[in-house]
């Protein structure tokens, strides 16, 4: 599907709409996709394929030949009679037709948009105004709290269609949340050789099953066993830069949380975030006769009353 | 004890229509319906930022794209204007305690 070229079907409407029809269609498409009321990078190149459809069919004259012609309408000298030239063929057996799903026209190279649409912004209405830089745009890039941690070399695709381009964007180590990493010139595109705006991506930290990001600090539970707890100790947390040794002093009980410093994400420009481990205490779900009988030693000794407490 | 000078990047009116492809007439009525924002200087001349080139790329935009006026171009940059800010606050209001 490279270059749909079907101006009808880029505007919505039917090959038989009225003048009409055609313009509401494109008033509203034009201001969904105008490339600074929506800064999706595929909306610049819908907002140029709506308009250059809408200026084929708003006037009568081509839209008469692109009807006749097809997309390469323009290829086709100015006095060949649209109306003559659809006899012509008729006359000749209609063998071509429906190879290009209605239309019978040859497909005869393309035109260049770009040619055509140079002087989208500048020309139109013949204001005569000069080169006008490209508008900027957003786009959102996901990434995992490990990429995040790390850095990541990514190929983002912008645009949509034929027209989408890839880029290499280099993600430093120590991204946000919500963060926006500014490719400069990388935007909508500028008339006349304009500058082009910049494409801004803004970074999504997507969930993990194991840790929680608060800004560049990382919470991640931390399970004991009643003992432990009791007792205190000291148990291997894996970060995702490696595993850290948590030291769990005695006496901890759940919702306690162990802090360890710069263990968190990196922050190019100051200090890192801190991983805080939460204790949560895990009782066995079932008990050995044992366990069963140390722990009712336990309650018979222990006067200490949880309830109580704060 | 001595500052050092900075340079201030700013443009006449002359050298901000010549940049933005524009009569310097325009430029003075889009300042005229607060479009663009302008410094006005003691002798009354024209002074712009470099920003007001991307204000001014977008009234062009808009204006070749749709047939508005330009004081309906005012209400649609400052409309576009609060829905960034809005929407960057909504990014933020998503993600509860960032630090």
């Amino acid at each position: 599907m490279a270059g749909n070229r079907d101006f009808y079907q880029i505007l919505g409407v039917p090959r038989n709409a009225s003048q009409d029809e055609i313009q509401r269609a494109y008033r509203k498409l034009a201001r969904a996709h105008h490339p600074d009321v929506n800064k999706d990078p595929s909306a610049e190149d819908r907002f140029k394929d709506i308009s250059e459809a809408y200026a084929v069919l708003s006037d009568p004259n081509t839209r008469r030949r692109y009807d006749a012609f097809g997309p390469d309408f323009r290829q086709v000298p100015e006095d060949v009679d649209p109306e003559d030239w659809r006899q012509a063929r008729a006359g000749a057996g209609r063998t071509r037709q429906g190879a290009r799903g209605g239309f019978g026209y040859s497909d005869a190279g393309d035109i260049d948009l770009e040619d055509l649409l140079g002087g989208l912004f500048a020309g139109r209405g013949g204001r005569g105004w000069g080169a006008v830089p490209g508008a900027d745009q957003t786009a959102e890039i996901d990434l995992t709290i490990d990429e995040a941690f790390h850095g990541v070399h990514r190929s983002v695709t912008v645009g949509s269609g034929s027209r989408a381009r890839s880029l290499e964007v280099r993600i430093p180590p120590g991204v946000t949340d919500g963060q926006r990493i500014r490719l400069a010139g990388q935007g909508g595109r500028g008339s006349d050789g304009a500058r082009p705006g910049d494409l801004y991506l803004i970074v999504r930290i997507a969930p993990h099953p194991r840790y929680r990001l608060v800004g560049r600090d990382l919470y991640v539970e931390l399970r004991l066993a009643p003992w432990e707890a009791a007792l205190g100790t000291s148990v291997a947390v894996e970060t995702p830069a490696a595993e850290a040794k948590v030291k769990v002093p005695s006496g901890t009980s759940s919702g306690k949380r162990l802090r360890l410093r710069g263990h968190g994400l990196p922050n190019p420009r100051g200090r890192s975030g801190d991983l805080f481990a939460e204790a949560r205490i895990m009782v066995p779900p079932r008990l050995s006769k044992a366990e069963r009988d140390l722990f009712e030693q336990l309650a018979a000794v222990s006067d200490f009353e949880p309830r109580r407490q704060r | 004890m001595s500052y050092a000078l900075v340079r201030v990047r700013r443009l006449d009116i002359d050298s901000f229509a010549a940049a933005g492809g524009m009569h310097p007439d325009v430029i003075r009525k889009l300042v005229a319906l607060g479009i663009l924002d302008a410094a006005a200087d003691s002798a009354g001349a024209l002074w712009f930022g470099p920003d007001q080139l991307a204000a001014l790329a977008r009234v062009q935009r808009l204006h070749a794209a749709f047939p508005l006026n330009y004081a309906a171009i005012g209400l649609v940059t400052d409309l576009l204007d609060r829905i960034s800010v809005l929407e960057a606050a909504l990014r933020r209001a998503r993600r509860p305690g960032r630090g």
